[in-house]
């Protein structure tokens, strides 16, 4: 009962706290009132004001015996942070300087670090947007090294792989394979091209992923030639081509010409692992001949599997190198006679859900972003410490009239915790900002030119603001203010009394008691500038590889070019395609503003261009498995004209070579060194694996100047060309170089393919420079953002050196005076001053040198054409750096050397 | 001590309690009266004591303060150490 009734008391007072306020008047009042009756009634007195003193003389002090009873009640502890918060507030509005300053500084840190976390903990931690992601697991075909031929361990499956392994497998529950393709999608509305995927019965299943409306795809139909098509949309397709209609149950959709019933909706989000579908479609609808034993080795299909409950990682990956073994028994690879054998891996969903270079990249600018945090801490303690300094008077006189040293740190603390606190508020903007801008970088057009891997289900564009990065930036705010705030309180709370007290006639130094020059300020600013240091040589090796990237040669002029992508469809006979396209040359050439005209497969710096291997028939046969490999690109007679690829012997294609005559190829510049080195490589006889031109031989007609399919930091690789009329395909590459804005005839362009096949979508329409300038995208992201960093860096910590030398020099005019009184001149005082700031940035720049020969160790990886060491980098760097040590001591030290001594000794 | 043994007696108010201990010792352990409300409040929260409003003779509403269980068992303990250092104190006094 009274264990009850005294944690009752306590939960009353805690809880209602004016109630017990009130309370507590009123027995006050009841008890003096008593008092005084009593009193009057004793005395007889007929005034009451007599009793009434008498009574509050024998009760005592009224306020400090509530004040007690509060404090023993338990309430002290809010009436002095409601105190200590009040006062704070009040000083930091009184030096509105000095607080807009460490508010700014704190939230751009603060802020800066809550973007670049948001984007750690979307690209890097957050759960993928799967059911039980953790039991996901890739499964991927390794194919060893051989030959000519590089290796791979991320290798993609063919149905009847797969197919080995889904029947002989015991530690999944299900199994999901992913094509991803796009499709032109008609009926209804407008004509449009949409990304899918093309999937079998158990991969959404697999993901977890249950359609909103209807049902997913059925084994049959998985398997099923002949029968009805279906196909399960996203709710964007839904919405826009359906309005959203529930019964849309039983519609078709047209697909590449062909009707889909539609069987199902997914939910909202799901984008498949592509992250940018919107259709899937059973395989035996789309791709009817994987099941063929031939195209056992048409590899296209991403493989995902779930692992049984119960199954560990390390017995699941076992289980399918096995499984990889029975693979590669049931289906070898014919072209790898006598080389290894082909086998299987599985790694965990999430460890391939971004890119090693992604996974870096962000890692790095994470931690350059939390160095910009320390320097700013280091910044707002140094300001903290210089107005601790000027306040030294008040602490002690505080100190000497009986204040708790306690009570003082904590009230100083209280100070730069709301600082903080407010700083974090602050940054909020900052973090808004920041997201938004990485969340719009890096389309996954970006991503992939610069042969960026990883699930494309973890985008950029899924950064955004949430709780976690919120409680991030709360976290970041309390232990930033306790960073900077502790060390100056205590430092500040220690003075010698005496001294201070003293009006600051001993030498200043020694009056600040605890802060000691050169002590922690000093330190500090050296520090801010090692940490800037570090940014700075981060920042400029970063600057020079993206100028390296810049300058590449990519091998054709992207200036004042449109790019766009047709697809004929596949129904229409091959021989029909040539013609088509010439008939798009000749309407487009006739646009006014356009100067030339070119069709071809693939896009410079895009990547995934198509591949294979080369005969030379006038030399023995190569043993399979290791002929020459080269990329293979279909193109127009005009194509090296109009892109400007220089023709370095013999002939481009004309429009003789065509059907019927003899086939003709161009290649590269690296392909003829690698493949006749030392010899003349026009008219040789040659097999390309690919297009029709293995049966029959063609002739190198020419040689052409490299181009860079890959990415720009990758070498060009041989690449051989065939004219288009003479191997016609459905997917081209239409490249218009304009006379002017390449933009300004994209309405034109668009116009004139509608006028010649109304339900042929044009899509992919950009310009050139736009496709250079993402293949340079990540480079020259996360050189800006370093950049800024460290600019911002270099900024606070020129504040530090600034602050530190101008407070030393407010502190020593005396000294200075004696100085000049005694014969010194404004150049050796000048020196002096200016030479206190050399010293803090030369130790500073040594610590920093030191740091960021470690540090950008780790940037070895994400730079092209330099040397993490490099001497150029780091001699601008410090360079920079001593500038602005120099320059951040000069203004003080003019303030010094136009001391005036009369008035320094005088006022001293 | 003195508070708990006052309550003992009967229920009642602070200035009751204030009075109460100031007439019995005589004016010897006469304090400032209102330090009494910071240690009524420690008693509370140690569950030894508690309190409800009430009206009071005068017709105002007053506090009353009431010894709990825990308090009686707690001036038990205290009186039996009170008497041991008394009978101590008195056995060194009157050797002395």
């Amino acid at each position: 009962m009274s264990f009850f009734g005294a944690l009752r008391h306590r939960l009353r007072v805690l809880l209602r706290p004016a109630a017990y306020q009130r309370e507590l008047d009123e027995e006050f009042r009841f008890h003096l009132a008593l008092d005084a009756m009593q009193r009057q009634h004793a005395s007889q007195a007929p005034d009451g004001s007599v009793a009434r003193m008498e009574a509050r003389r024998r009760f005592g002090n009224v306020t400090s015996m509530k004040e007690e009873t509060r404090h023993m009640a338990g309430l002290g502890f809010f009436d002095v942070l409601l105190q200590d918060l009040g006062f704070a507030l009040r000083t930091l509005r009184r030096a509105p300087g000095f607080t807009t300053v460490a508010i700014l500084t704190l939230a751009f840190g603060i802020g800066a670090n809550t973007a670049i976390f948001s984007a750690v903990d979307a690209m890097l931690l957050r759960a993928l947007p799967f059911r039980d992601p953790d039991q996901l697991m890739k499964l991927s075909i390794v194919r060893p090294a051989h030959g000519d031929r590089p290796g791979s361990d991320d290798g993609v499956w063919s149905y009847l792989k797969f197919a080995v392994v889904r029947d002989a497998q015991k530690d999944f529950t299900s199994l999901g394979i992913s094509a991803e393709d796009q499709a032109t999608i008609t009926g209804g509305s407008d004509a449009e091209r949409a990304s899918g995927e093309v999937v079998n019965a158990e991969y959404l299943p697999t993901l977890g992923i249950q359609p909103i409306l209807g049902r997913g795809i059925t084994s049959e139909e998985e398997r099923n030639k002949g029968a009805e098509r279906v196909v399960l949309i996203g709710e964007r397709l839904w919405q826009r081509r359906f309005n959203a209609d529930p019964a849309v149950r039983g519609k078709a959709l047209v697909i590449d010409g062909k009707p889909y019933t539609i069987v199902g909706v997914v939910p909202v989000g799901f984008r498949g692992l592509s992250g940018r579908a919107e259709w899937w479609v059973p395989v035996g609808a789309r791709y009817e001949e994987v099941f063929e034993p031939d195209e056992a080795w048409d590899h296209r299909f991403i493989l995902t599997a779930r692992r049984k409950p119960g199954v560990t990682t390390a017995r699941a990956k076992a289980a399918v190198q096995v499984l990889g073994a029975r693979m590669n028994q049931a289906y070898p690879d014919p072209r790898y006679n006598g080389g290894p054998p082909e086998g299987a891996m599985a790694r965990e969903l999430d460890a391939t859900r971004v890119d090693p270079v992604v996974r870096r990249s962000l890692l790095v600018l994470l931690g350059a972003v939390g160095l910009v945090l320390l320097i700013a801490c280091a910044n707002v303690a140094n300001l903290f410490l210089v107005r601790a300094a000027s306040r030294s008077r008040e602490i002690a006189v505080r100190l000497a009239v009986g204040a708790g040293r306690k009570r003082l740190v904590r009230q100083l603390l209280t100070e730069s915790l709301l600082l903080s606190l407010l700083g974090g508020v602050a940054s909020v903007a900052f973090a808004w900002a920041g997201v938004r801008l990485l969340s719009s970088l890096n389309p996954a057009s970006a991503l992939r030119s610069q042969g960026i891997e990883g699930l494309g289900a973890v985008t950029f564009s899924s950064i955004h603001l949430d709780l976690t990065a919120f409680g991030f930036a709360a976290a970041l705010a309390l232990v930033t203010g306790i960073l900077f705030g502790l060390v100056p309180a205590i430092a500040a709370t220690r003075p010698s009394l005496t001294s201070a007290l003293k009006e600051g006639t001993a030498p200043p130094a020694r009056a600040l008691g605890g802060i000691r020059w050169p002590g922690s300020r000093s330190v500090l600013a050296a520090v801010e500038i090692a940490l800037a240091l570090v940014l700075l040589a981060g920042s400029g090796l970063m600057l020079r590889s993206l100028a390296n990237l810049l300058n590449v040669e990519p091998g054709f002029d992207p200036d004042r070019m449109l790019s766009l992508r047709l697809n004929l469809p596949g129904q229409g006979s091959r021989d029909s395609m040539p013609g088509f396209y010439d008939q798009v040359i000749e309407r487009l050439s006739a646009l006014p503003g356009v100067t030339g005209v070119a069709i071809g497969s693939c896009p410079p710096l895009s990547g995934g261009c198509n591949g294979t291997v080369v005969d030379l028939r006038d030399r023995p046969p190569a043993k399979e498995g290791t002929e020459p490999a080269v990329g293979v690109h279909w193109i127009t007679p005009t194509w090296p004209a109009v892109m400007r690829v220089p023709l370095e012997k013999g002939r481009v294609f004309t429009g003789s070579d065509r059907k019927g005559t003899r086939k003709a190829v161009l290649v590269s510049h690296t392909a003829a060194q690698k493949l006749w080195p030392g010899e003349d490589p026009i008219g040789r006889p040659i097999g390309v694996g690919q297009g029709g031109f293995w049966k029959d031989t063609a002739y190198v007609a020419g040689v052409i100047g490299d181009v860079r399919y890959g990415t720009l930091d990758s070498l060009p690789g041989a690449d051989v060309y065939l004219p288009y009329a003479q191997s016609p395909g459905s997917r081209m590459m239409v490249f218009v170089r304009a006379a002017g804005d390449p933009l300004m005839l994209a309405g034109p362009v668009r116009a004139a393919l509608r006028g010649l096949a109304p339900d042929l979508p044009v899509y992919d329409m950009r310009t050139m420079s736009s496709r250079v300038a993402d293949a340079a995208a990540r480079a020259r992201q996360g050189a800006v953002l370093l950049a800024l960093f460290a600019g911002v860096a270099l900024l606070l910590a020129t504040m530090g050196i600034y602050s530190v030398i101008s407070f030393a020099v407010t502190q020593r005019t005396r000294e200075i005076g004696i100085r000049v009184a005694l014969g010194a001149t404004r150049g050796e005082v000048l020196r002096l001053v200016v030479g206190q700031g050399t010293a803090l940035a030369v130790v500073g720049g040594i610590l920093g040198l030191g740091a960021a020969f470690l540090a950008t160790r780790v940037l070895q990886s994400l730079l092209f054409g330099i040397e993490p060491l490099d001497p150029v980098t780091f001699g601008v760097v410090v360079a920079l750096l001593g500038v602005a040590a120099v320059l951040a001591s000069w203004i003080p030290a003019r303030r010094a050397a136009g001391v005036d001594p009369v008035v320094a000794l005088r006022e001293g | 001590m003195l508070i708990l043994q006052t309550l003992t007696v009967q229920s009642m108010h602070g200035y009751g309690i204030a009075q109460h201990i100031g007439r019995l010792s005589g004016s010897v352990l006469a304090v400032e009266q209102g330090s009494l409300y910071p240690a009524l409040e420690r008693l509370q929260k140690k569950g030894w004591v508690g309190s409800k409003w009430a009206d009071s003779p005068t017709g105002r509403r007053a506090r009353y303060y009431t010894i709990t269980a825990a308090g009686r068992r707690q001036l038990g303990e205290e009186i039996s150490a009170f008497d041991r250092v008394l009978l101590a104190i008195n056995g060194v006094m009157r050797r002395a």
